[in-house]
Formats: C-alpha cells, structure tokens, sequence
C-alpha cells in the first residue's frame, strides 16, 4: 500500500463535472436503447423505414460519436502534471 | 455434386486459399524473439494497436453466425428474436467501456490471459476460477461449432457436398477447410486470425455495401421490403393462431422480451473468453477506449445484415427456395437471397466473405478455450511449475482438441442441438458475470457466495432453457420465458437470481466470519497503463512469482 499514496487525490474528485458528464453521457447511450417504448412506433416514417428501424440503425452512429466524447473527457481526467500519473511503469515487476 | 456453379465455386476456393497463406505468413509478423510463450502464441504479442485492434475485435464478435442467423431469425420471426441484435449491439459497447479497460490494466500487470486467471488472482479461489474456465470452454464448444453451421449453410447453397447418406463423406468440404484453420492457428496463435481479419472485413463490407444499395433496387424499393416484412410478421400462423413474428414490439411483453435479451446479451458478450482474448491483445489502455466509440461501425452493418432478412421475405424465389423440399430452415436465407440476386462471380465473394468470416472467430474462440485450459486447469491442477514453453505447448495443442470436438459437434449431432447449445452458451456465460465484472470493481462479494451464486444460476438458467416450448418445439424453443407474468430472457432472470444468492450469502457467511481469500491485485493496477507488457519469464525458467505454488 505504499505506491499509491503518491496520489492525493482520485481523478473523479479532482474533476467532478467532467466525471458526472462522462458517468451521465454513458448511462444515456445505454438508457436510450434499453427503453423501448421511446421508439417502438411505425411512424413517423423516415424515408421509407420505419421509425422503430430508423432509430435503431441512426442509434448507432449516434453512440460512437457520443463514445468517443467520453474518450476525449476521460483523457482530461489525468491530471496534466506528472507524465506518469497513472502509476506508470512503476508497477510492472522491475 | 448435383448442381454447382464453378465460377463460385472457384471464387470461393482461391479466397480460401489466400486466407491460408496469410493464416501461415502470419507467424512470421511482429516475430517476437521468444515465440513460445502465451503473450505470444495466445495474445500475439500483447502490442496491437488501435487500428488493427479494431479488425481484430470486430472480427471476433461478429462472426459468420452472425450474418446467418440474425437475418435468418429476422426472416423467421421478425424484430424481438432477431433485430434486438442491432439494440444489444448498441449496448455493448458503452457497456463494455466501464469495465473493460479496468479488466485489461489489472490483466497487463499482473500478466493474466485469461478472466479466469483474474479471478483466480482476485479472489485467491481457485474452485471460482476453475468454474469460471469450465464455463468459458463450454460456451465457446457450441459456438464454435455454429462457425461451422454457417459455413454448411454456404455449401449447402453452393451445391457443394457429396450426396452420401454417410455425414462424414458428405460434410468433407468442411473438414478439410476445418484442418487447414486448425494447423493454422496451432502454427501462427492468435497473429493467424489478426491477419486474415482484414481480408474478412474487407471482403464483409464490400457484400455489405453492395447488397444494401443494390438488392432494394431489384426488389422495388425499402418500403416495398419493409411491408414484406410486416405482412408476414402479422400474418396469422394456423398451427399456433397467433401472429408469426413481430414487425415492431409494441406490446408491453414484446418490449421487455426485446429489452432484456438485448441487456442480457450486451453484458454476456465481453463475459466471453474470446472476446476478453481479443481486448487483452491490445497494446494501450487507450486502444480499448476508442475502440469502444469506432466498433459501432461494425454495428451500422450489422444492421443492414439484419434487414438481409426482411429483403429475403420480399424476394418469392428465396423464400420458396428457404422452404424447399428437405430444407425449411431459416439459415438459408442469406446465402439464397444473394445466389438469386447477384451474378455468380458476386455470390463468390459473398460466399467467401461467410466463410472467411467463420474462420477469424473459430480460431480465436479455439485459442481462448486453449488459454483457459491450459492456465486454469493443466497448470492449476496438473502441473503448477509448466514453464511458458510447455505452456504454448498445451495451448496448441488444445486449440486443435477444442476444433475437433466443434467440428464433430457440426458434422455428428443435428443442426438445432448446436443451435440450442449455444442459446445456452450465452445464458451459462452470463453467470460468471458477478465474479468477472462486479470482481473488476469490488471485492464485496464473497468467493463462496459466488461460486454459489453461479451454481444457482447455471441450473436455473438451463432448467429453464430446456423446459421453454412452443406448438412445434417440444424443448428449448426460445430463449425467453416467463417470469412473474413477464416474458423475459432466461439468461437475465438467472443473473438476477445469481446475484441474490451471492448477496445474501456473502452476508451470511460475513457475519460467521469465514476467512477470505487473499487479493494479490491493488487498486492503483485497475487503471494503471504500462506501456510494456510485463517482461515474459524466460522460456525454461517458469518462476512466476504470483503463481508459482
């Protein structure tokens, strides 16, 4: 239990926002799926395909954009100041 | 031999035999200095990057069942047995994205391959960690063998086969193209399947593109396949007076059939030691990370391959052809639709692009099911002081053991026993969900209570499996069934069941103060990202410290 204790402190209470809006950005690409009612309809027709088929195939496209959001807000998490600071190469067995 | 078309035929036989040659060439890619060692044999390398990584995943979780049976069980039943595979597709990754890269820095640190070497190192449980290997091999077994079915479904169409009644004679098509995957994979570990994923998705995508822009045109239009699709799905069926499939779950039951199947199996696929295989090749935390936003794309297509189902109602020849004497049987579909659509030398490359695509994941699956047994249970309980040479050794050899059963599961048992088996598979793999996943976040749960907990689910799920009927069907009909007045899948009801008998009986065996296992993990390894691998014993030493007794 020595190594971590250079940390003071975890990358969640030093960036709240950002780890609320990642937590936030997360649950809603699985909530907007998981519930069905939203978009279990026929209409209104896109095109030819019906919403319940539209939805799911434009959904998808949708959740790497908002994916890869998270990736970027999850690299603002580490802290700038140590280059190593998430525990680096300390750990590996040399 | 009655019918064949030759220049598909042909197509198809020089694509295998390109995939062959990469499968061989790639032994000699990323040659690492000590190739007999699991990082190598069994995770090539432990060094890919983002973008191979994405061929890699990509190739392992869509497999050739996938564009057999999502469209075949669209083109049987419509949106809640087949389309929730686009809403589980969805799912998964942002699901896959909270514990996965937690999974693969505690795995880089300590050098685990597979998740039962996780839990055995979290939990200090050697029975959690065998329960956990046992249901890894006996979920991939099926799955493997399904590779297999779609490849079958292919020949079937292609006329290829012999007309013997003798099932060894007539499937020798596909165990020849089995035994040059099997030697491959034995030769080349897991740098076989990286390589050839590239031609597969290539070859994946093309059918793909060309299939969505041009069969709609020769089928007068998306509205006129959409309508197919919901005429047949709301047409009454006399044997059961009930409506055939389902267009668009609007029902409250149909919702939460589709909604639990699509969760249940979002959080069963990275439970998957293949799918764990493929994420701990990669080289940086990172990698996983933005694979987890670019692998939707693969989703995107699998979509369009869903809807092949829809296209296959529109089109009378398939659907005649599907129903045809001796055959009735949904598989058909895709492989008809595109012989009857597209010129031969197309239906080639679409023939070779199933095929191909059964092979990238049958390897890795039989590499992950080597790993498990090689790791958790040769050298758990055979021979603790195996060097990473004898190691590799077994894992090869394994892999082959492993694709001769698939193999004599595709040939010998009939098409549905795979089919239900692998339904199986994924409510079996489910239950080690709480000891994988929650293990990755919390040491709460007792190793007891969840080796418990697992067994509860296992029997449940499979009692419940098994006793599933319908009017045609006397067993294992669906996978959904009916809890509490609500239809849901088996594979859910049984983790929440799991996970009840694990809380309960942690606290119960808390408060008896029963000794606990020791962790050999800490916190700060479950984010840490180390640029290298942790440095391979030497080959003959085998002097791991965390395991080594």
């Amino acid at each position: 239990m020595t190594q971590p204790a250079v940390k003071t402190k975890s990358p969640v209470t030093a960036h709240p926002w950002t780890s609320a809006t990642i937590a936030v950005l997360v649950f809603a690409a699985i909530w907007f799926t998981l519930y069905v009612p939203i978009y279990a309809s026929a209409t209104p027709k896109v095109g030819d395909f019906p919403f319940f088929y539209f939805y799911l195939m434009i959904y998808m496209p949708v959740t790497g954009i908002v994916l890869w959001i998270v990736y970027l807000l999850q690299k603002r998490l580490r802290t700038p100041a140590s280059p190593s600071g998430e525990g680096g190469t300390s750990e590996v067995t040399r | 031999m009655s019918h064949v078309n030759y220049t598909v035929f042909t197509i198809v036989l020089v694509l295998f035999l390109i995939v062959t040659l990469a499968g061989f060439a790639a032994a000699r890619w990323r040659r690492a200095d000590n190739m007999l060692h699991l990082n190598e044999w069994g995770l090539g390398g432990r060094g890919f990057g983002t973008f191979i990584g994405w061929f890699l995943i990509g190739g392992d979780l869509y497999t050739a069942y996938t564009f057999v049976a999502v469209p075949s069980a669209v083109f049987l039943a419509g949106a809640v047995s087949g389309f929730f595979a686009v809403s589980y597709t969805i799912m998964v990754f942002p699901i896959a994205l909270i514990f996965m890269p937690r999974l693969w820095s505690v795995s880089r640190v300590h050098n685990y391959v597979t998740p039962a070497d996780f839990i055995r190192g979290r939990y200090g449980s050697r029975s959690l960690a065998l329960a956990t290997a046992l249901t890894g091999i006996l979920a991939l077994l099926p799955y493997i063998a399904l590779q297999l079915v779609g490849i079958q479904a292919v020949l079937t169409v292609m006329g290829v086969g012999t007309t013997s009644t003798n099932t060894w004679v007539k499937d020798l098509p596909l165990i020849i193209a089995f035994l040059v995957l099997a030697i491959f994979t034995a030769v080349s570990g897991l740098r076989a399947p990286t390589m050839i994923a590239f031609i597969k998705d290539t070859l994946i995508y093309v059918m793909i593109i060309v299939a969505v822009l041009y069969i709609p045109t020769r089928l007068g239009g998306w509205g006129h396949i959409f309508a197919a699709g919901e005429a047949k799905m709301t047409a009454i069926n006399p044997k059961t007076n009930k409506p055939t499939g389902v267009f668009i779950p609007t029902s409250g039951n149909s919702q939460l059939a589709f909604a639990t199947l699509s969760l249940g199996s979002a959080c069963a696929l990275f439970c998957y030691p293949h799918a764990i295989t493929a994420t701990l090749a990669t080289k940086r935390r990172d990698v996983i990370k933005r694979n987890m936003a670019l692998l939707p794309i693969y989703s995107i297509m699998l979509g369009f391959i869903a809807l092949l189902g829809y296209m296959a109602i529109a089109d009378k020849t398939t659907a005649a052809n599907v129903k045809g004497p001796g055959k009735g049987n949904g598989q058909l579909a895709v492989p008809y639709l595109f012989q009857h659509m597209f010129p031969s030398w197309f239906t080639g490359i679409a023939f070779a692009a199933i095929v191909i695509g059964a092979l990238v994941p049958a390897a890795i699956m039989s590499i992950a099911a080597a790993n498990l047994f090689t790791r958790n249970i040769f050298k758990e309980f055979f021979k603790p002081d195996a060097s990473p040479r004898l190691e590799t050794r077994v894992s090869q050899g394994a892999s082959f053991v492993v694709k001769l059963g698939a193999l004599l599961f595709a040939v010998e048992l009939p098409k549905t026993f795979s089919i239900n088996l692998q339904l199986l598979g994924g409510i079996w793999i489910l239950q080690t969900f709480p000891a994988l996943v929650i293990g990755l976040f919390t040491r709460w749960l007792d190793r007891y209570a969840l080796l418990c907990g697992w067994l509860g689910g296992m029997i449940f799920g499979t009692i419940a499996a098994y006793r599933t009927s319908n009017p045609t069907t006397s067993h294992w009909a669906a996978s959904t069934d009916i809890e509490f007045g609500h239809t849901m899948y088996i594979g859910l009801s049984a983790l929440v069941l799991n996970l009840a008998i694990s809380v309960v009986l942690t606290l119960i065996v808390r408060a008896v103060r029963v000794p606990q296992g020791a962790d050999e993990t800490l916190p700060h390894q479950y984010t840490a990202d180390p640029e290298q691998a942790p440095a391979p014993v030497p080959a003959g030493v085998g002097t791991e410290p965390a395991v080594g007794g």
